[in-house]
């Protein structure tokens, strides 16, 4: 099943290119843009300085996790379309804790993004238990609680949980110990320190490597993989496929909580209502196009995080509506999922 | 038509029956054999009119089958005839059959092949594809032998005979089984009222058992509760009854983890879908069922072992599953089985559509693990399979036991009545 997403081949990377690039010049064209120009523009603005850099990766970063747990779900077989509530739901833990705990940096760093993470992993194990349980469809269960987690920490934020008198829907802002490094710092800093090891790329990048081994040098991820590929033979393998699914979607929703709480950790400082540029649903093609393999979903991420942070000085400098980003995206999604389902049909 | 390269003619219409059946499930039978030939009236379709079209189709070819039933709910052998006259309804002038008889009674082959004869008499070209060499012998005219994608030889029928056909197609001797050596000891397996459930056959109140060092054939029509028999002993759907293993009860709702755990191995009817996973490559493939209690380190040898057992080709365990030919996937499968010197080993149909080569290789196995001490439980539906390898034959039809006969008294035609439902 998962394997339907799956690519072995360069051609797709082809695809993905042509896409990009011929798509976003129609759209230039269409807006009256030289595509040279917001092409230019769009590299330069991902790329330009050390801080733009620094940008860049920070985007790829708050992709990276939610793409990463998307990959973990769908490696199982389980097309978790939550990740975006899983992340909403984990920032908002993390936020909440922040505030609340004065304490030193070593123990509150860690406090938020463990907050996060069972946050993210608790929604996650939601459908995740539902479909075990029930069988119940993931795909709408996981895209339902996408709403249900974000009104929910709207209402908890300025109702509830509300800090301060201020009305705003945000937490209090996070003291100085709980906030993570700036990578835009660490790029700009001639004599980086240890410290940024705690910058959320870099989390996120080692994160990759551990799920890598996770998925691929253990038996649970043999059996998670099993599971995903070939559920009939799984089970008579003797492979407990509820238990799969639930455990899946636990850690897929946790890491996508843990992204959450980077996000507040290391750039809003604080849980804001609107703290997700949808992210989780951007990072579904970030792991599609990463060939659910946690070593090109890097890759991907940073090829998407450009298109971010890149897009928005291509509206600035060029005039060209970020929208083309979201409309080139999205053919991404569906030019490989398209080519391999009718690759699929072929060969059935 | 379409071919690679070369040319293919054919003058008027091609009927063509697969041997994995092409229907839509959900629809009922008048709706897939006269699916997009319907009869209308107006802008809607004719039900009345479609129906009676394929009662007199059925009729005429003496295919029985009730033109409402709806496709998923029928056994395999009425799914074939559905996919037949739908074909039949084209009026073909070629015909083209893979495996038709796959799930056919004894007794159904001979009428089907006398319905098929009537087609050819009256000016229909039939192609046959099939591996069962007696129908090849009783039935055609002219027969062609085809080995790795090429004609290796070509007869009338009547100059020729079955074991000239065997060797054309093993390139050489047909490999002899393995002889058999030890007796059988201790029951192994005991059922006594066994039901269970599966999603296309059930069982009703089976009592049998199966004793370490034998190999028990139970012969059967597809459909007739070996599916529901081979899932209640892996563990797969829950029985009601009692099922006894080496001395201690099985627990209906216990997992087919621990199923394995005791030493049971079942080979499932479906290699592609219920044993390989078809995107891995053999290595991870041979490792599937004991990936808790073999280290990934062992996994090479483990597959090297298995390769070289069974003559895997191509011999890497780099090999992607999905693209090894269906003998050697088969060979993966049924070497995983009996790798972990298993107890009891549950066969089901493990030479389905593969070759005569690795099916005498296959069969030999299963026959050096029964001499070994272990009990099979070998569940085929063709006949020639479990009298050549099986120490004593149950039948099995519609979900019950009808019939035992030890190796030293079989009776073809007798099994072949219980087998259609005759008592």
């Amino acid at each position: 099943m998962s394997a339907v997403l799956r690519t072995r081949t360069v051609r797709d990377l082809l695809v993905v290119l042509v896409v990009v690039f011929g798509v976003g010049s129609i759209a230039m064209l269409l807006a009256h843009v030289s595509p040279i120009d917001g092409f230019a523009q769009l590299f330069d603005g991902a790329f330009g300085t050390p801080e733009e850099v620094g940008e860049t990766l920070v985007q790829a970063a708050f992709l990276l996790f939610p793409a990463l747990g998307i990959a973990v779900a769908f490696r199982a077989g389980l097309f978790n379309i939550g990740a975006e509530g899983q992340l909403v739901l984990g920032g908002f833990a993390a936020g909440w804790i922040g505030a609340q705990l004065p304490m030193p940096a070593y123990l509150a760093i860690p406090a938020v993004l463990i907050a996060g993470a069972l946050a993210g992993g608790a929604w996650g194990a939601i459908p995740g238990f539902l479909k075990a349980r029930f069988g119940a469809n993931e795909v709408i269960a996981t895209l339902m609680l996408n709403y249900v987690a974000v009104l929910l920490c709207t209402y908890l934020v300025t109702g509830p949980l509300q800090q301060g008198g201020s009305g705003a829907s945000e937490t209090a802002a996070l003291p100085k110990a709980a906030q993570l490094p700036d990578l835009i710092g660490l790029l700009a800093d001639p004599h980086p320190t240890l410290a940024y090891v705690l910058t959320p790329f870099v989390i996120a990048v080692a994160l990759a490597f551990v799920l890598r081994w996770l998925l691929f040098r253990t038996v649970f991820g043999y059996e998670l993989r099993a599971a995903g590929d070939a559920p009939e033979a799984a089970k008579r393998a003797g492979i407990d496929l509820g238990r799969t699914a639930l455990l899946a979607m636990s850690i897929s929703g946790a890491i996508a909580g843990l992204g959450g709480a980077t996000i507040v950790a290391g750039e809003l400082h604080r849980f804001n209502t609107g703290l997700s540029a949808g992210y989780g649903f951007i990072a579904i093609a970030v792991a599609i196009v990463g060939n659910l393999d946690p070593r090109w979903i890097i890759v991907a991420s940073i090829a998407f995080g450009m298109l971010q942070s890149g897009g928005i000085a291509m509206q600035a400098e060029a005039h060209v509506p970020k929208e083309v980003i979201a409309l080139v995206t999205g053919l991404v999604i569906i030019a490989l999922a398209g080519r391999r389902v009718v690759a699929t049909r072929r060969t059935t | 038509m379409r071919s690679d390269d070369g040319d293919v003619e054919a003058g008027g219409v091609v009927g063509l029956v697969h041997q994995h059946f092409k229907l839509i499930e959900r629809l009922r039978v008048w709706e897939n054999v006269l699916l997009n030939r319907e009869p209308r009236r107006g802008w809607a379709i004719d039900v009345a009119a479609a129906r009676e079209r394929v009662r007199a189709l059925a009729a005429r070819y003496g295919l029985a089958v009730d033109p409402d039933a709806v496709v998923e709910t029928l056994p395999v052998g009425i799914k074939q005839r559905v996919e037949l006259l739908r074909e039949l309804d084209r009026e073909p002038s070629v015909l083209l059959l893979d495996e038709p008889t796959a799930a056919l009674a004894p007794g159904e082959i001979a009428s089907f092949f006398t319905t098929i004869g009537e087609l050819a008499r009256n000016g229909t070209a039939v192609l046959v594809v099939t591996h069962k060499l007696a129908e090849v012998t009783a039935y055609s005219q002219r027969v062609t032998v085809m080995r790795a994608g090429r004609v290796v030889a070509r007869h009338a029928t009547a100059e020729t005979n079955a074991a000239d056909i065997a060797r054309a197609m093993v390139g050489g001797e047909v490999p002899a089984l393995a002889d058999r050596t030890a007796t059988a000891t201790a029951p192994l397996l005991e059922a006594r009222g066994l039901s269970a459930r599966s999603a296309t056959s059930a069982l009703d109140d089976a009592s049998f058992e199966v004793r370490a060092g034998e190999i028990v054939g139970i012969a059967g029509v597809e459909g007739n509760g070996q599916s529901a028999l081979a899932d209640a002993i892996a563990g797969i759907v829950p029985f009601s009854g009692e099922l006894r293993f080496a001395g201690e009860q099985l627990r209906a709702s216990e997992s087919p983890a621990v199923r394995i755990a005791r030493g049971i191995r079942v080979i499932p009817q479906d290699r592609r879908h219920e044993a390989l996973v078809l995107d891995w490559n053999v290595r991870d493939n041979v490792a599937l069922g004991r990936q808790r209690s073999l280290p990934r380190r062992a996994f090479a040898d483990a597959a090297r072992a298995v390769i070289e057992r069974f003559d895997v080709r191509p011999p890497n365990a780099d090999a992607i599953a999905g693209e090894l030919s269906g003998g050697n996937q088969q060979k993966i499968v049924v070497g995983r089985a009996l790798a972990s010197a298993p107890k009891l080993i549950v066969a089901y149909q493990p030479t389905r559509g593969i070759d005569v080569g690795a099916a005498a290789l296959v069969q030999s196995r299963l026959i050096e693990a029964r001499n070994a001490g272990a009990g099979v439980l070998l569940i085929s539906f063709e006949l020639d399979e479990i009298f050549a390898c099986a120490d004593r034959v149950l039948v099995i039809a519609n979900g019950r036991f009808a019939g035992s006969f030890a190796r030293a008294d079989v009776d073809r035609g007798r099994i072949g009545a219980l087998m259609a439902g005759q008592a």
